[in-house]
Formats: C-alpha cells, sequence, structure tokens
C-alpha cells in the first residue's frame, strides 16, 4: 500500500500545482476586466492624466499585461512574490504578516467551533427526535442565518462598549504574549462560530443517525460491544467522514473570506488584503494573496482526504482501484 | 461707530494700492471684519496694519484651536482610513495618507478652518500689482528632522517636483495653468518669487495646507518618503506599518514652539463603523472624520464632542448640455426646481451642512455673493418649465457612485423628478467603474448623460469653476460651453480685491442659475469626533488633524 500512498501524493500534489497555475491565469485574466488603472487608484479620479501616465510607467503597470505577467511568473519560480504596485515595496512581508494573523483567528475560531458543534451534533442524533435534539437543530440553524456583521456589531456592544471586558479591536499591540493575542482574538472569532456551528453540527447530527442506523452498527450492538465502544469503533469513525470534509471546504472561508470581520474588529488578515488589492489594481498583491489562500485550501482538502482514507481503508489508493 | 481714522492713516501711507482698497472697502463698509480679515491673510497684510486696524475696531474673535486645558505629554490615539499606498508627498490623494504627511510635514502658508491663511513656513508673501509674482519670506532657523536647515532652495525643489508634469505629481492638476516647472525662483536664501502663468489672486492658497502635498521637502528628497519621513513639522516618525497604523513623538526643535503630546497613535481602519465603536468603548481619542450615514449614535452621544468645520465639500449632479434629453436648459432648470433642499439636508445630514445654489460657490466662500436668491423647489415653475419646453418627462439613468450618502441622495432625486414625469432609474457603481480611466470617452463620469460625483473640500472655488464647467475644463462632465462663463472664470481667478470677485461671483452664480449645468444641493459640514476629554486637536476639512496644541485626559 505504501506505493499506492507515493503515488497518491505524486499525483495530488501535481493536479495541486496545475490548480494554483490556472487559478493564477483567472485571477490575472479577471483583474484585465477590473476597470482602472493602478495609477489612477493612487492618484485618485482628479489628478492630471500626465501625471497618472507617469506613475503608471514607474511602476511598470504600462508594459502589455502579458508581459506582465509573464515576468510575474518567472520571478514566482525564482521563489519572489513580486512587489506590491500600491505599497511600492515586497509582496512577501505583506503576506507573510496577514497570513499568520489569518491563520490565528481562524485556529481560535476553529478551536472553539469544532469540538463545539461535533459534540452538539453527535448528542442531537443520539436523543434525535427528543427536545434536546430540536433545540439544537434549531439553535444551529438560527445561528448560521445571521449575518457576520450583525453578531459582530453584538458583541463588540456588549463585550468592549458596555462592559469593556473584551478589546474591539482584534489588533493587538506589538510585543503582546500568546495569553493576550487569543483576548483579542476571542471576540472576531464568536461570528466566525456562529456562522459555522450550524452547518457542521447538522453534518455531525446526520453523520451519526446514518451510522447508528447502518447494518455494522447493528452487528456491532447484537455482537454485546458496550454501547461506548459502538460508539467510538464504529458510529463516530464513520459518522464524521462527511463532518471533516465539510470543515475542510470552511478553510478557504476561515482564512479568507473574512473580509467583514477583519474590517469590523481592525484585523489586518489575507481576506481584506486581497480586497484592496482587487479595488487597487495592485495585480502582484492580489495574485499572492489569492494564491496564498488557494494553496491552504488545497493543502487542507490533501490532509482532509488523506484523514478520510485513514478513517476509513476502504477509501485507500489502490482499494478503491 | 467712531472710526478712529487717525490711527490708520499713518500706516496706510506704507501699504500698497491693493492693500489700501482693502482697507477702504472696510472702512466703507462693504466688507466684514471676517472678510477683511481672510482677504487681508490672502494678499500678506499682517503685523502693524492688522493690529492698528484691530484697535480702531476693536478685537474679533478669530476661530482658531481651543487652548489646550488638559495635561500634557499624553499619547493622543486618533482612529483614520487606510492610506491608499505608499507615502509619497508627491503622489498621495486620499484622506488618511495626507494626514501622515501633515504630522511630520509643514506648508508655506496653514489655511485655518475660517479659510484666513495664517504663516507656517513662510512668514509674509506679497504680489506684484497684477497678481502674477507672488514673493514669500521664508522663517529663519527652521530644522528638518534630519537635522538640515530649510533654505529657499529646498521650497524651489519642492515646487518644481510638484509642477513637474514627469512626476506623477498629484499637485499636477492643481498647478495646471498657475505654476509650471522652473518658475519658481530663489530671491535669496530665505526668500523665493513665484512667477505665476497668468495673474491669481488667490494662489497663496495653492501653497498652503490646502495644497496637500506641498509639505516643503529637503532639496535632495529621493523619492523614498518612507525611509526618512524627513519634514519640518511637530512631530517625528515613530514608527509606520502600511495597513496598520502609526506613531509620531513631538519634535523637540519645532519652530512653532513647545508641542504638548508626547506621543500621537494613528490606527488605520477600512471602514468608520468600528471607529465609532472604538471611541465609544474608550480605545480611541479622536475619529478624524465622520459621516452622517452611520454615526448618528455620536451625535447624541454625552461623552463625545463633534468638531464641525464649515466646508465646500459636495456633490454634483451634472446633466450633459450637449446631448437629450438634457440638451434644453429649460428642463435643467426643471429638475433642479423639484429638489426640497432643506429636506435632503435634513434627512442626509442631520442638517449639518449648507444649501447649495447649483453653483460652486459655497457658502463658506468670502467671495460668494450671498444676494443671490437661494433656489428653492417649486414644482409649478418646474412643470410649466417642461411644457415650455415641449417635453412631458422622459426616461433617464442617473448613474453615480456606492460611497457615502450619494446612493440615498440619488434615491430623493429620483423620487422628486418623479414629480415633473422624469422616470430615473439608477445605476450606481463602485467608485473605481464610475470613474474609469477618468478621460473623455473611457469613463461613465465623463460621459454618463446624467451622473452624481463626489468632491472634496478646497480653501477657494478656484478649481471648481475651472475644471468641471469651463469649456476645456478636464473634469466637465455635464459638456458645458459657455464662452460667457468662460471669461467670467478667468476675470475670477486673475481679481486680487475681494469686491471685484464678489462682483464677477455674483454674475458667475446667476449664469450657473440660468443654464444650471450642474446641481449643486448642499455643501455639508466636516466633522470630527472626539471624547469629551480631548482639547486643542484642530482638524481641517481637508482631512488634515493638527495635534501639536492638543491633550486628551
Amino acid at each position: 500500500m505504501g506505493g499506492g500512498w507515493g503515488g497518491w501524493f505524486a499525483r495530488r500534489i501535481s493536479l495541486s500545482l496545475l490548480t494554483l497555475f490556472l487559478l493564477s491565469l483567472v485571477v490575472f485574466a479577471g483583474g484585465q476586466l477590473l476597470p482602472g488603472n493602478v495609477g489612477r487608484a493612487i492618484l485618485g479620479p482628479l489628478a492630471d492624466p500626465r501625471a497618472v501616465a507617469a506613475l503608471n510607467h514607474q511602476l511598470g503597470a504600462d508594459r502589455p499585461p502579458l508581459v506582465q505577467y509573464l515576468g510575474w511568473i518567472g520571478g514566482i519560480l525564482h521563489g519572489n512574490l513580486g512587489r506590491s504596485l500600491e505599497f511600492r515595496s515586497p509582496v512577501a512581508p505583506f503576506i507573510g504578516a496577514a497570513l499568520v494573523k489569518s491563520l490565528k483567528l481562524a485556529a481560535v475560531a476553529a478551536i472553539i467551533v469544532v469540538p463545539l458543534s461535533i459534540a452538539a451534533g453527535v448528542a442531537a442524533a443520539l436523543s434525535a427526535g427528543t427536545l434536546t435534539d430540536r433545540v439544537i437543530s434549531l439553535a444551529g440553524l438560527s445561528l448560521t442565518v445571521i449575518p457576520e456583521f450583525v453578531s459582530s456589531i453584538v458583541v463588540i456592544l456588549i463585550f468592549s462598549v458596555w462592559l469593556r471586558v473584551l478589546p474591539i479591536s482584534a489588533a493587538w499591540p506589538a510585543g503582546a504574549d500568546p495569553f493576550e493575542q487569543i483576548r483579542h482574538l476571542i471576540l472576531p472569532a464568536v461570528p466566525l462560530v456562529v456562522v459555522l456551528f450550524g452547518y457542521i453540527a447538522r453534518m455531525a447530527r446526520a453523520g451519526t443517525i446514518e451510522a447508528l442506523e447502518a447494518d455494522y452498527t447493528r452487528t456491532a450492538i447484537l455482537k454485546g460491544l458496550p454501547r461506548f465502544v459502538v460508539l467510538r469503533r464504529h458510529v463516530l469513525r464513520n459518522a464524521l467522514l462527511p463532518t471533516i470534509t465539510v470543515i475542510a471546504t470552511q478553510t478557504s472561508y476561515l482564512v479568507g473570506g473574512l473580509v467583514v470581520v477583519e474590517t469590523l474588529f481592525r484585523y489586518q488578515g489575507i481576506g481584506s488584503l486581497i480586497l484592496t488589492a482587487a479595488i487597487g489594481k495592485d495585480f502582484p498583491m492580489l495574485e499572492a494573496g489569492i494564491l496564498t489562500v488557494g494553496a491552504i485550501y488545497i493543502g487542507v482538502t490533501l490532509i482532509a482526504d488523506a484523514l478520510a482514507i485513514l478513517l476509513n481503508p476502504r477509501l485507500a489508493p489502490g482499494m478503491a482501484g | 461707530m467712531p472710526r478712529p481714522y487717525s490711527m490708520i492713516d499713518p500706516l496706510r501711507r506704507r501699504l500698497g494700492p491693493l492693500e489700501n482698497h482693502l482697507v477702504d472697502e472696510l472702512l466703507a463698509g462693504r466688507l466684514s471684519r471676517r472678510s477683511f480679515l481672510r482677504r487681508a491673510s490672502v494678499i500678506g497684510l499682517g503685523g502693524p496694519m492688522l493690529a492698528a486696524v484691530a484697535a480702531a475696531f476693536g478685537p474679533w474673535s478669530a476661530p482658531l484651536a481651543q487652548a489646550a486645558t488638559g495635561k500634557p505629554d499624553t499619547t493622543i490615539r486618533v482612529g483614520t482610513s487606510v492610506p491608499a499606498g505608499a507615502i509619497d508627498p508627491v503622489t498621495v490623494g486620499d484622506a488618511g495618507g495626507l494626514l501622515m504627511l501633515q504630522q511630520v510635514g509643514d506648508f508655506l502658508v496653514y489655511d485655518q478652518p475660517d479659510l484666513r491663511l495664517a504663516p507656517m513656513l513662510a512668514t509674509s508673501w506679497k504680489p506684484n500689482p497684477d497678481g502674477s509674482v507672488w514673493t514669500f519670506r521664508l522663517r529663519p532657523g527652521v530644522k528638518f528632522h534630519s537635522g538640515k536647515t530649510l533654505v529657499a532652495d529646498d521650497v524651489v525643489a519642492t515646487m518644481d517636483r510638484l509642477a513637474d508634469p514627469k512626476n506623477a505629481s498629484n499637485a499636477l492638476s492643481v498647478f495646471q495653468g498657475v505654476l509650471s516647472k522652473g518658475n519658481t525662483k530663489k530671491i535669496d536664501e530665505h526668500t523665493i518669487a513665484f512667477h505665476l502663468d497668468a495673474p491669481n489672486g488667490n494662489f497663496p492658497y495653492y501653497v498652503s495646507s490646502d495644497n496637500y502635498n506641498a509639505i516643503i521637502l529637503p532639496a535632495d528628497y529621493d523619492g523614498n518618503f518612507e525611509k526618512t519621513w524627513d519634514g519640518t513639522g511637530p512631530f517625528r516618525i515613530e514608527k509606520y506599518i502600511p495597513k496598520v497604523g502609526a506613531s509620531f513623538v513631538r519634535n523637540q526643535d519645532w519652530w512653532g514652539g513647545p508641542v504638548l503630546p508626547a506621543r500621537t497613535e494613528f490606527s488605520f481602519y477600512d471602514d468608520q463603523q468600528p471607529q465609532v465603536l472604538a471611541l465609544q468603548g474608550g480605545q480611541l481619542d479622536i475619529v478624524s472624520q465622520i459621516v452622517v450615514q452611520g454615526a448618528q449614535g455620536l451625535l447624541n452621544d454625552p461623552d463625545i464632542a463633534i468638531i464641525k468645520l464649515e466646508a465646500s465639500t459636495h456633490r454634483q449632479l451634472h446633466m450633459r448640455c450637449d446631448i437629450p434629453p438634457f440638451n434644453d436648459k429649460r428642463i435643467r432648470r426643471a429638475l433642479a426646481l423639484t429638489l426640497d433642499r432643506p429636506a435632503i439636508v435634513a434627512g442626509l445630514f442631520r442638517g449639518l451642512s449648507d444649501l447649495g445654489n447649483d453653483s460652486p460657490f459655497a457658502p463658506v466662500y468670502p467671495a460668494t455673493d450671498k444676494s443671490v436668491a437661494q433656489r428653492h423647489q417649486d414644482i409649478a415653475q418646474a412643470k410649466a418649465l417642461m411644457a415650455a419646453a415641449g417635453s412631458k418627462g422622459f426616461a433617464v439613468t442617473l448613474t453615480t457612485e456606492q460611497y457615502q450618502e450619494m446612493p440615498d441622495y440619488a434615491v430623493l432625486i429620483q423620487n422628486a423628478a418623479k414629480e415633473i414625469g422624469i422616470e430615473v432609474s439608477l445605476k450606481i457603481e463602485t467608485q473605481s467603474a464610475y470613474y474609469g480611466d477618468a478621460v473623455f470617452g473611457r469613463s461613465d463620469w465623463l460621459d454618463s448623460p446624467f451622473g452624481m460625483t463626489d468632491y472634496g473640500h478646497r480653501g477657494t472655488p478656484d478649481v471648481l469653476l475651472a475644471a468641471p464647467l469651463t469649456s476645456r475644463g478636464s473634469w466637465n462632465a455635464a459638456h458645458f460651453k459657455n464662452p460667457e462663463y468662460d471669461r467670467l472664470v478667468a476675470d475670477f481667478v486673475a481679481a486680487i480685491d475681494l469686491s471685484s470677485q464678489r462682483a464677477i461671483a455674483g454674475k458667475i452664480e446667476t449664469l450657473l442659475l440660468d443654464e444650471t449645468p450642474v446641481v449643486f444641493a448642499y455643501f455639508y459640514d466636516y466633522l470630527t469626533a472626539a471624547r469629551k476629554s480631548v482639547s486643542g486637536a484642530q482638524p481641517t476639512a481637508i482631512s488634515q488633524l493638527f495635534l501639536q496644541s492638543a491633550s486628551a485626559g
């Protein structure tokens, strides 16, 4: 099976690289369709056209699009992410700082929401049809439809403006220790937990109910195995497979799609970096930001698939044919 | 009131014809004391003459920065918008960026909130008789943060850099037709003369804080401002993190005297809402600019003070004069008459706004002729004009930007126009889509038959009179071409004394009311929000924030 795994990984990695390349092409082509140009974005609509032309020339943004793209790709192959047109400095430190921040916030949110929602989903499934089940399902569904800007403002008003127990800004002061950083991340994590809780809990509940009704579970119970062992070995193992996939697909949202939360909590994550780069026509920054999020998404999906195989060896490479 | 001319007369003998004319206007009662002071500041009349006039007419209150009453050595925490790109005095064009420049830099002249000019790096200035050459004296002994002493060469280099079309200068559109590269001349180490492209009675505003790019840099500035942040201003850079924030420390050697705060901290925000919350939550002392939409809670908050500045910030609702349906001026006037301006201002700005009278002459400008009747809603007259033009109504698209109150204002226009049978559909775009390439033929702003555009505050109406409305104006979205108007604007710009300016302004206002290429419904106030514990902070409507006299707590 070792060779199977090696081949599987090699295939997946090369597919991933191809995907990222295609993604860079799509972003580039999409960027060409956006109105305006970077010189105009920096200088503003009322600036003299001669000044705009001069700035575009200084930045190299007046070169043919294909030349710009090829130059950028050439840099990437040499490990150089390029220079931001708007900030006139290398892109890498911007991406690095924003990525670290985004990952920290995503991690805090995930550490809260994943165990909480799985536990709630499994609890609902085990008491399917009862009041507990209904309360959990209804709460999950209701929370999911609350927009992030609503839940964000509600928690800020309660905990920062009225009670003043937690900071409004997610940006911690320079030199803050990990505990202080987490304290700053609690409030912004709440809207993410609110959005994801219902979704993950519902998947966990559905998976658990399906597994509970499966033949192998009935066989295990008939064999006389203790309830706890049946749950752990037979039910959860199978029930959580779709849940893991769902969590993996939410990673790109957690890492790169938090523009609203980042804006409200003044947190310079990669989501708002991508948005402002798109508005400013800052092509190297936009490409680097989107490819970073894309690479993380692909990486997490790869891990989730590997995890699914480990949990269910029938999916293993070479087994499925 | 008895007027002790005897106190003034001996001094008048030393004045030129321009200065004497201004004093005559004051003595004849044609100028208010406030207008006199403003105009005196423009032509550089100062010192003993102003003191004598003040003595003769009694003291007047100058709406300067309130004196700091709190403790010194505090840190002032400010929320502001994210600078849109690299901080470079030559290219900066956004509120967040120009605010950073102004912390470390000084201008030749400071345009105060009441539009009076005050000396900054220039101590005095005066025009030649026709206003085509302006001579400025520089303050001696001023030091850059790097330790170098300010001399005339630095000013010459700064102005030439901004006036050079090869330099991606954001001030190029301001200097267009006013000041060209090579025409800023050094007279001696502390004197410079600006030789203008054409006579200009308001020139000192062009090198004042109004022209936010014009902070004076060392002559050897190499284009990398973020490396040195070298200016002459009250604060030195401590730390700048793009997209995150900046901090500054007091400049002990500032020419203007002691700087009250020990430090200032600026946090950058993408949106107003979190700034409002952070101010209410006590995590900011000042939000540099707020707009009424989304900040209504602050207006009634007992812990928050709102600093209001009357300004010329406005929206231009243009109607293309060269193509149907607005090529008949009766139809343009009819549309303008449908708007209930007091109600619009009450709804959009809680009344924190002046009414517009369909010309760039905002009430804040001293040159504005306020005797020209204000246009009010008159549906009957509007219907009569439509009938006279043979129109029973039509459908038209209003193209505009997703920016601040503009979509709401567009809906109010839509509702008002219905009254006279004009069915307006709205096309609300992102700002970059609306402006497009910002040249004719490739811009919804400049090409749409009916559009609405945002315009920021300016200390004089000159640019607003020329670029959006003259026949060859590069922002002329209304495609308005009127030789009489062009001539009046040229006369206005060249006029040096206020009474001539006001006389021409009256003619321009009347002409524009008749033609109505653009509706100017309001000029709203510039608002800064601060905690009540803050004193001495002085914003300008350009988006600057002077903090050298500020105190918190």
